[in-house]
């Protein structure tokens, strides 16, 4: 895990790349990679590489970037892990390559010089990565299948820049923070700043599950699509045959056992993020059988939630004694939140309504000394536990009948209701409605009409959701899960859950977030959607498996004074303030 | 002492339980009256070893079947081995606590009928040809009497590199050709050998590599047409059902052994095919995993990745050389007849002590 940065002046009419802007962008990614900085210039000062090491594959200094080939034709920087490097290193040594180190990165480079860029399709984890290719002069680009690892760009038509943040890149000082029309009614839209836009102009994501070259003078080349959820659903539809083979139970518990060991694979002492909700018990419950130490479990407390449901500790202090997990109960204050308040927005990159719950669990890992924790991030996507997997598709149902606008005003007071037969006859739509925040006609209000109408014409918000089921899924769950997963996961969960647990140089690892699972248990979801999520629970005891839906609540309502009511409305306050404590001026400001 | 089994098949049965209970047999007379009492004879029944009473005359009706099973009672057997579970009710007939054998799907999650899932904790003992089928077994069954690992066995002298016969050659018109192989039967119902999986990637290697389907079955006609959608149907040839005696010359054809399947307990067809020397590829998934030794014997892929199968096969048809590895020995007869032998002489034990 580390921060990188990467500069490719390509056109002949561009200045050579400047030591301060890499040194620069490359700093102020500092919390990500506290372990070690390497920066790098090309001779003919047309490229630089950048990189902050957070350590966790090979400690020793064969490990830091920009990493290059033997050749020196080759260079890489990479933020992320490779679970599988061990077996596609031995596969490339079976194949005469010769490592120099132990790294999952330099396998990534040889595995470049082998199969260029169909080694995508080879990586099982988590990556955002820059190689340059001194012999063909081009760079090659690419970000894992869910995007769990961010890589953002910035293009003049001469000069290329990424970095693993927004704001890094503007630390540069040469990328304008100018605000994104399109970004800002995104983040009003849903909360999240939708890829592939960024709250800034000038800047853009590098998108999930696709890689891309640079080339000398040409620029930026076509962008291939190496991963696609809803390519996924849609082919396994024709594999369901196999979901009768087994049990679901066994056969999702050994899918899920054999994710989780490789999520293990580290130099370092892994702990595992302990709600006491399904996902995380069942990941802590299998860590602990596969691990070969011991999986130290963290969870939060508040006085706020004491003696209601939403206490989790206590829950969670008991399966730690079962699992015999050392465990960690940390007790966050009201004060602690409004002292931390400053930095959690220094450290958010773009504008989000979420995230604090991963910042204070990660703020208790690095302080018991860690920098690798599990979480049961997307566990209701894969297993389709959320309410709009039943809510949405029946809103397209019901909203196609005759006279649904009006009988949905009629019976419903809620903000959304007014826009059920506008938006409510498409699984975007109905998505958008399920998820959004504020909806297009609200949006002059609260960030004038200008901006709204320019950023509303440039994102083309519905368009978007339905990219995400193009191919088509092909049934009710799967699209619901690609929906999800492409869009509330992607571009709130965990993009949240990287910068907030970087600000503490913790690494957090999703093994239900995993290409290689969701190939491999696609078929039984289909078959037996969110009944799944009852086969993984019925490893853990009864306790666990009666109580409600949780997962790192805090009390955000008790803590910024947000209205009681419907979440939905109080989410709205927090946005407005949240967009507030970001905007241009001060997000400039604090990016520098 | 006389040791009753009980098989779907055995001799004259072609599919890999028929084998695994011919091999079974074999190593049970060499120091034991053996009685078989078969559910099924398709072909025509191979010899039989001596001391092995093989009692065809059982598959003719039920009838005979129900009469064949009362004279082997009445011959107080020592020992009743259930070759399949759902013989389990028989075998719990004759025998107060027989031995159970489970091989792949069949016991890899509960059965239908509730009171043979209840059968199943009589069993004095449970022998798997794979640990992943005895996982797989336990942990639906709950079963906590002692279990055992029994891979098959494999006469790999039977086997060897040899040329490529020319009238196989010009039949499937493989003159200059790489071959991909997969030896199944082609289940439409089943569909767990992995010969979609191959399909979808055949495209990506150069014209002369080529995929050749062994085995006879109902889902022909489908892979013929996905073949076709694929625009890879002309580099595709299905053999048909293959005459067992000539199986050593289907391996001879082949450059490398793929089968990236779901459901296999061991996969037999490994075995045969590295003790031809050819390359193999199997699934991490499921029993081919301990035929291929956990990847020591060949490569292990993911069958849902085709990026990861296609580079398999790559590095495989790279290799070039056929060679039979050395630790195939594990899967020697011999060593069959010697994990066997403790095996009994354990269940054995465990029921004098009980």
């Amino acid at each position: 895990m580390c921060g990188i940065t990467a500069i490719f002046a390509y056109h002949s009419s561009a200045d050579p790349v400047r030591r301060e802007e890499l040194e620069k962008i490359t700093e102020r990614m500092r919390p990500r990679g506290p372990d070690a900085v390497g920066t790098w210039i090309s001779p003919d000062r047309r490229v630089a590489l950048g990189s902050r090491r957070l350590a966790i594959i090979d400690l020793s200094d064969d490990g830091t970037q920009p990493m290059f080939d033997v050749e020196g034709e080759l260079a890489i920087v990479f933020n992320g892990e490779i679970y599988n490097y061990p077996e596609l290193r031995a596969s490339l040594e079976r194949g005469g390559v010769h490592f120099h180190s132990h790294t999952d990165t330099e396998v990534l480079l040889q595995l470049y010089r082998r199969d260029g860029e169909d080694m995508l399709g080879l990586l099982r984890g988590m990556y955002a990565f820059v190689v340059w290719d001194a012999r063909r002069r081009r760079m090659f680009v690419a970000r894992d299948p869910y995007g769990i690892k961010p890589l953002y760009f910035a293009d003049d038509g001469s000069v290329v820049r990424f970095a693993s943040g927004v704001k890094p890149l503007l630390a540069g000082g040469v990328v304008s923070p100018a605000r994104d029309p399109a970004g800002v009614a995104g983040f009003f839209l849903t909360g999240s700043v939708p890829e592939p836009f960024t709250i800034c102009r000038d800047v853009r994501a590098v998108e999930a599950g696709t890689s891309f070259h640079v080339e000398d003078e040409r620029g930026r080349g076509e962008v291939r699509r190496h991963y696609s959820v809803a390519e996924v659903f849609r082919q396994a539809d024709r594999q369901r045959v196999f979901a009768g083979l087994m049990k679901p139970e066994i056969f999702l518990r050994e899918r899920v056992e054999e994710s989780v060991e490789h999520h293990l694979v580290a130099d370092v002492p892994v702990g595992l993020f302990l709600s006491a909700g399904i996902d995380s018990s069942a990941l802590a419950t299998i860590a602990s059988r596969v691990s070969r130490r011991p999986v130290h479990t963290f969870t939060l407390a508040f006085h706020e939630f004491q003696g209601t449901e939403d206490d989790e500790a206590l829950l969670a202090e008991r399966l730690a004694r079962e699992i015999a997990a050392p465990h960690t109960t940390r007790l966050v204050t009201r004060d602690e939140f409004h002292a931390d308040l400053p930095r959690i927005f220094e450290s958010m990159d773009q504008p989000t309504i979420d995230g604090v719950n991963t910042w204070f669990v990660s703020k208790a890992v690095h302080e018991a000394g860690m920098k690798v924790a599990i979480s049961g991030l997307g566990g209701d996507e894969l297993f389709g536990s959320y309410p709009s997997f039943r809510k949405v598709p029946r809103m397209v149902h019901l909203a196609r009948l005759p006279g649904a606008a009006r009988a949905a005003r009629m019976v419903s007071h809620h903000p959304k209701a007014a826009f059920v037969g506008r938006f409510g006859r498409t699984y975007g739509g109905a998505y958008l409605l399920q998820r959004g925040l504020f909806f297009p006609d609200e949006l002059p209000a609260i960030i004038g009409a200008d901006t709204a109408r320019e950023g509303l014409e440039r994102l083309q918000i519905l368009d978007l959701i339905d990219s995400a089921i193009t191919p088509d899924p092909g049934t009710e769950f799967g699209r619901m899960a690609t929906l999800e997963s492409s869009l509330y996961m992607r571009n709130q969960l965990l993009r949240d859950a990287d910068w907030a647990s970087m600000a503490h140089s913790v690494e957090v690892r999703t093994p239900l977030v995993d290409a290689a699972l969701l190939r491999q248990i696609c078929p039984l979801l289909l078959e037996r959607g969110s009944e799944c999520k009852g086969a993984l629970a019925a490893m853990l005891p009864p306790w666990v498996r009666g109580r409600r839906k949780s997962g790192f609540f805090v009390p955000m309502r008790e803590w910024t004074g947000l209205p009681a009511d419907a979440t939905t409305t109080r989410m709205r306050g927090w946005a407005k303030s949240v967009f507030e404590y970001c905007d241009m001026g001060r997000f400039g400001t604090v990016a520098r | 002492m006389t040791v009753l089994v009980l098989a779907t098949d055995a001799y004259g049965g072609h599919g890999g339980i028929a084998l695994f209970n011919r091999e079974l047999v074999a190593a049970l007379a060499l120091n034991s009256e053996v009685v078989v009492v078969p559910r099924i004879v398709p072909h025509e029944p191979e010899p039989t070893p001596p001391g092995v009473t093989f009692v065809a005359e059982a598959a003719r009706s039920r009838f005979a079947y129900s009469r064949a099973i009362a004279r082997a009672a009445l011959s107080r057997p020592a020992l009743v081995i259930c070759g399949h579970i759902n013989l389990l009710p028989v075998a719990c007939a004759i025998a107060r606590h027989p031995v159970l054998m489970t091989f792949g799907i069949e016991a890899w999650k509960r059965r239908l009928a509730a009171g043979l899932n209840r059968l199943v904790h009589r069993c004095r003992a449970v022998i798997s040809i794979s640990a992943l089928t005895r996982d797989r077994f336990g942990s639906w069954s709950g079963y906590r009497g002692p279990t055992y690992i029994l891979p098959n066995p494999i006469h790999a002298e039977r086997y060897g590199t040899r040329e490529r016969r020319p009238d196989l050659v010009a039949r499937y018109g493989l003159e200059g050709k790489r071959v991909l192989l997969t030896v199944g039967r082609l289940a439409g119902e089943e569909r767990y050998k992995g010969f979609d999986e191959v399909l979808d990637v055949l495209g990506k290697f150069p014209p002369d590599v080529v995929y050749l389907i062994a085995g006879g079955g109902n889902d022909q006609s489908r892979l013929r047409q996905r073949a076709d959608e694929l625009g890879v149907a002309d580099r595709v040839v299905f053999t048909g059902g293959f005459p067992e005696g000539e199986k050593a010359d289907l391996y001879a054809l082949a450059d490398v052994y793929v089968m990236p399947s779901r459901g296999e307990g061991f996969g037999f067809v490994f075995l045969e095919a590295m003790a031809s020397g050819v390359p193999v590829v199997g699934s991490k998934y499921d029993g081919g995993r301990e035929a291929l030794m956990y990847g020591k014997l060949g490569l292990l892929v993911d069958p849902a990745n085709p990026a990861e199968l296609r580079a398999a096969i790559a590095e495989q048809l790279e290799r070039g050389t056929r060679r039979i590895p050395d630790e195939l020995q594990y899967f020697s007869f011999e060593h069959f007849v010697a994990r066997l032998t403790m095996v009994l002489s354990s269940i054995d034990d465990r029921s004098r002590a009980s």
